[in-house]
């Protein structure tokens, strides 16, 4: 639940290497608008969003 | 140079002590500088003793509120703040009202900074956003 996924999301982020694409698992609705939202004000690139009945799935570079 | 958020909170209760690291962890997850101001009965929340109750005739369902944002995932109120502060987000107790509610330097949590007034208004004077919580 918010606003978790985004500060879990930033934790883990900074254990990651430039280039490596992290896998982010979520069952919050407002992930939906945050990930993208903190992707776009933190530089790294969400390349990819799936949806899997209430399972949210993103997909990030770090830059 | 990271954006300042700026958050001022003056009142004590539970939605109130939660509502600022919800938005300052959040906050400082997407990289921004926080900084959250407690006065009047917010300086409670950032004493070793604090203990939000729901506020009104909610207080009695506290107990069973926590255990649902346990259930969510969110932590609890003193463990959230510890979160928080690794997290780099700054805590300031109005050093004008600690006097009023008889807060002393040694009751505040570990972390927690004292400010004043001018001070603190020179920080949201930096900061993009400031937000009054109370």
């Amino acid at each position: 639940m918010c606003p978790m996924p985004i500060v879990q999301l930033a934790k883990k982020v900074k254990e990651l290497k430039s280039g490596q694409v992290l896998e982010l698992l979520a069952d919050d609705v407002g992930a939906k608008e945050d990930v993208p939202a903190w992707s776009s004000r933190t530089g790294h690139q969400l390349v990819g969003t799936e949806e899997e009945g209430k399972l949210l799935k993103f997909y990030i570079r770090i830059k | 140079m990271a954006d300042k958020f700026c958050m001022v909170v003056s009142e004590g209760s539970f939605d109130k002590a939660y509502m600022p690291l919800i938005m300052g962890t959040t906050a400082a997850a997407m990289g921004s500088e926080v900084h959250v101001f407690y006065t009047f009965f917010g300086t409670k929340l950032v004493t070793k003793k604090a203990n939000p109750k729901l506020p009104g005739m909610w207080r009695i369902g506290t107990g069973m509120f926590k255990k649902r944002m346990a259930k969510v995932g969110i932590p609890g109120h003193d463990e959230f703040m510890k979160q928080a502060m690794d997290m780099g987000v700054n805590f300031y107790a109005c050093s004008t009202t600690m006097g009023l509610m008889g807060v002393t330097e040694s009751d505040l949590k570990p972390g927690v900074k004292i400010l004043g007034a001018a001070a603190f208004l020179k920080l949201a004077g930096e900061s993009k956003t400031t937000l009054f919580i109370g």
